[in-house]
């Protein structure tokens, strides 16, 4: 059974299928292949990208934090493993911190954190992926992706607009979810709410996509959502100055990214 | 007063840069309806950069040092700025600290970075100027990293960062398909920090108990000779798959004054070491492990006045153990080699062992969406029976202001071990920083 989460990363960088194509297709029945599409959609539509991003951190008390990062994006192959590279440039604690990810389908993610201060490369473990990225309510899932193999899929509902899906967990002691629900948008295939639940039963956590804006011919979200809603706090994503299928290599990837960050693809595009 | 004028004319500077850089709404701000027009986040990426912080330290010891009158460990106010920029491919970057130090009269300007970074051939980065290097797979154990350290910091309980003190090196970084390579030179020998009798004391095998400055001051002549006292460490390195693997060399001296010339006058001996590691994932977690052989000039051992060879290893391994809560331990041993031979030059009441071992745990909790940070981190010596225990905690106001305190611990069964020599060194600290 194909499933996916972390698909914030299409909230992320990826645009959709093209979204005409799909307006007057028929309904998809077959769950595997929703979550395969809305998969491919979310996480594979180019070979690579380039995002500015920011971030506005609100806690249950109404104080404001802020991030930005850049982040590039490349497909090893489509449907597979990513490079994934975030260079921080706000706030100042965490200016010129650089987070890579080698996301791998098949086994643990490689996770580095590079600390300028140190001229450190540190390795991080596989672990801690639902925990808070850089103080937001997103976590670090969210942003590499979580593997579509970990949980299973029920399509629960089709409607005018949306597919609705259920997500179990495989392994639920690895989550802090019973389960989640997932809005799938049919026009786009591009998943616009996902609602996580506990084990009693309360919608705990909200994921949403605020604005869907066409980019280089590919309906993208360039606004989204995290809400807490126990605790009040929520997460709101923009993307700026994107671009697909910039050219990406993959030795942008390595260490030598890490210690000397690739000015030239980092660089907001002419 | 003369240390703290230019601090006071630092401080008028960022808020000038502040209102130059962006000319609108403060950062503190969400944006407003028009997002990426005009608002500071949308600060251009090209152009030279001001940033840095402001922070306050102070710290004190929890126990009288017979051998220092001074209580207190750390009382400063220092101003960090940092200015970078790309000009015709060339990438410039200056950060430096201005601080008023309570403690010692140190210097009251520390270069951290003055660098220009650029790329000759696309195989091939250059960084050249001061600068701060890391490499190896430790966690604050160093086996293959001779980088100098600055040991009064760590101890004194300064942000982490200042553990790696920073040297004049050229950088060469050549990057191929099967291996990359770093060659770096420090044309002059850059030694640690290191605890010399100002604000922490040391065990002097000589006196037998702990001495500290102005009477023992340790402050050992630093080899100078150009070129030949230089140093020269390599690295040869690669990724297969998820597991990094490195080859190490360095060619220069002791990074502390480790040991005695003919007068009885501390020197630093000269040093070769060889090493590799390799650091991957391992049942949902991160492994490493780090071999480095010391070789010295006491080929034989039998010298007392110089460092034996020594083999060092390390192994360790992190992984968490609850959300939000990180583990690792760390193996780690020195062995002296020729040992026999030491025992024959060196009486026993402070022969170091023949294998120093060293078992570190740290525990790393991250909280309330990562704004406050619960850190443990302590070295134990099964085979000195000291210890050297670090607690922190830290908490982000905002985006701005950050809150941290915690102590350093030392201890010991006896009096001249690597740890247990600063008993009297044990501090506690808290320092506030804004940042910008």
């Amino acid at each position: 059974m194909r499933a996916f989460t972390g698909w914030m990363a299409s909230l992320l960088l990826v645009p959709a299928l093209a979204w005409p194509l799909h307006a007057w297709a028929e309904a998809l029945t077959d769950v595997g292949e929703i979550v395969d599409r809305a998969n491919r959609a979310a996480y594979y539509q180019g070979d690579d990208g380039r995002s500015e991003v920011r971030m506005v951190i609100r806690d249950g008390q109404g104080r404001e934090q802020l991030r930005q990062f850049t982040i590039l994006r490349k497909d090893v192959t489509d449907g597979g493993d990513q490079h994934f590279y975030v260079a921080f440039s706000r706030p100042a604690d965490v200016r010129n911190t650089v987070f890579m990810v080698a996301k791998h389908v098949d086994r643990d993610d490689d996770r580095w954190l590079y600390l300028p201060g140190l001229d450190l490369v540190k390795r991080i473990s596989a672990g801690d992926k639902r925990t808070s990225f850089v103080g937001s309510h997103f976590f670090y899932e969210d942003v590499s992706g979580r593997n579509p193999a970990e949980d299973q899929f029920e399509l629960l509902e089709t409607t005018e607009t949306h597919y609705r899906l259920k997500a179990v967990p495989n392994s639920p002691q690895s989550v802090e979810f019973d389960h989640y629900l997932l809005w799938i948008d049919r026009n786009t295939m591009l998943p616009t709410r996902i609602d996580y639940v506990d084990g009693k039963g309360e919608t705990y956590r909200r994921v949403e996509a605020l604005e869907v804006s066409d980019v280089q011919g590919y309906p993208t979200v360039i606004r989204s959502r995290v809400s807490d809603l126990r605790g009040g706090g929520q997460t709101t994503m923009e993307f700026g100055f994107m671009k697909y299928n910039i050219g990406l290599t993959d030795d942008v990837f390595s260490e030598r990214s890490l210690r000397t960050p690739p000015r030239e693809w980092l660089r907001r595009p002419e | 007063m003369r240390k703290l004028l230019p601090l006071l004319m630092l401080t008028a500077l960022p808020v000038m840069a502040a209102e130059t850089d962006s000319g609108s709404a403060p950062a503190d701000t969400a944006w407003g309806d028009d997002p990426w027009g005009g608002d500071p986040w949308s600060e251009a990426s090209t152009g030279p950069r001001l940033h840095g912080f402001y922070e306050l330290g102070l710290g004190g010891r929890l126990q009288d040092d017979p051998a220092l009158p001074d209580d207190k460990t750390l009382a400063e106010v220092r101003a960090r700025l940092e200015w970078a920029g790309d000009s015709a491919g060339l990438h410039y970057s200056l950060q430096g600290d201005l601080y008023a130090d309570g403690v010692e009269a140190g210097p009251s300007i520390d270069l951290r970075e003055a660098l220009v970074q650029f790329t000759p051939l696309a195989s091939v980065d250059v960084q050249a100027g001061q600068q701060v290097l890391t490499w190896g797979t430790g966690d604050m154990l160093f086996l293959n990293d001779l980088f100098p350290k600055d040991w009064k910091s760590f101890f004194a309980g300064r942000d982490e960062v200042y553990l790696k003190a920073p040297a004049p090196s050229i950088k060469v970084s050549y990057y191929g398909d099967a291996a990359n390579l770093d060659l770096v030179w420090t044309p002059l020998f850059t030694p640690d920090r290191y605890i010399d009798g100002e604000r922490f004391s040391y065990f002097s095998p000589m006196v037998g108990h702990a001495v500290a400055a102005p009477a023992y001051r340790l402050d050992a002549d630093e080899p100078d000779r150009f070129p030949q006292d230089g140093e020269f460490a390599a690295r040869l390195f690669g990724r297969v798959g998820g597991t990094e693997w490195a080859l190490y060399a360095y060619h220069g001296f002791w990074k502390q004054p480790m040991g005695v010339d003919a007068g009885g006058s501390p020197v630093f001996p000269a040093l070769q070491v060889y090493g590799g590691s390799v650091r991957g994932t391992l049942a949902g977690g991160i492994a490493n492990a780090e071999m480095a052989w010391y070789h010295g000039d006491d080929r034989d051992g039998d010298d007392p006045r110089t460092p034996n060879d020594q083999l060092r290893a390390l192994l360790g391994y992190e992984h968490e153990i609850v959300p939000r809560l990180t583990g690792a331990v760390q193996y780690y041993v020195e062995w002296i080699q020729d040992y026999a031979a030491l025992e024959r030059s060196d009486p026993a009441a402070y022969r170091p062992d023949e294998l120093r071992q060293v078992v570190t745990l740290r525990l790393t909790s991250k909280l309330m969406r990562d704004n406050l940070t619960l850190s443990w981190f302590n070295y134990w010596s099964p085979t000195d029976q000291d210890y050297y225990m670090r607690p922190s905690v830290s908490y982000r106001l905002d985006d701005q202001w950050t809150l941290s305190g915690g102590a350093n611990l030392f201890g010991g069964d006896a009096p001249h071990t690597f740890f247990g020599q600063f008993e009297d060194a044990s501090n506690v600290w808290l320092r506030l920083r804004y940042g910008f």
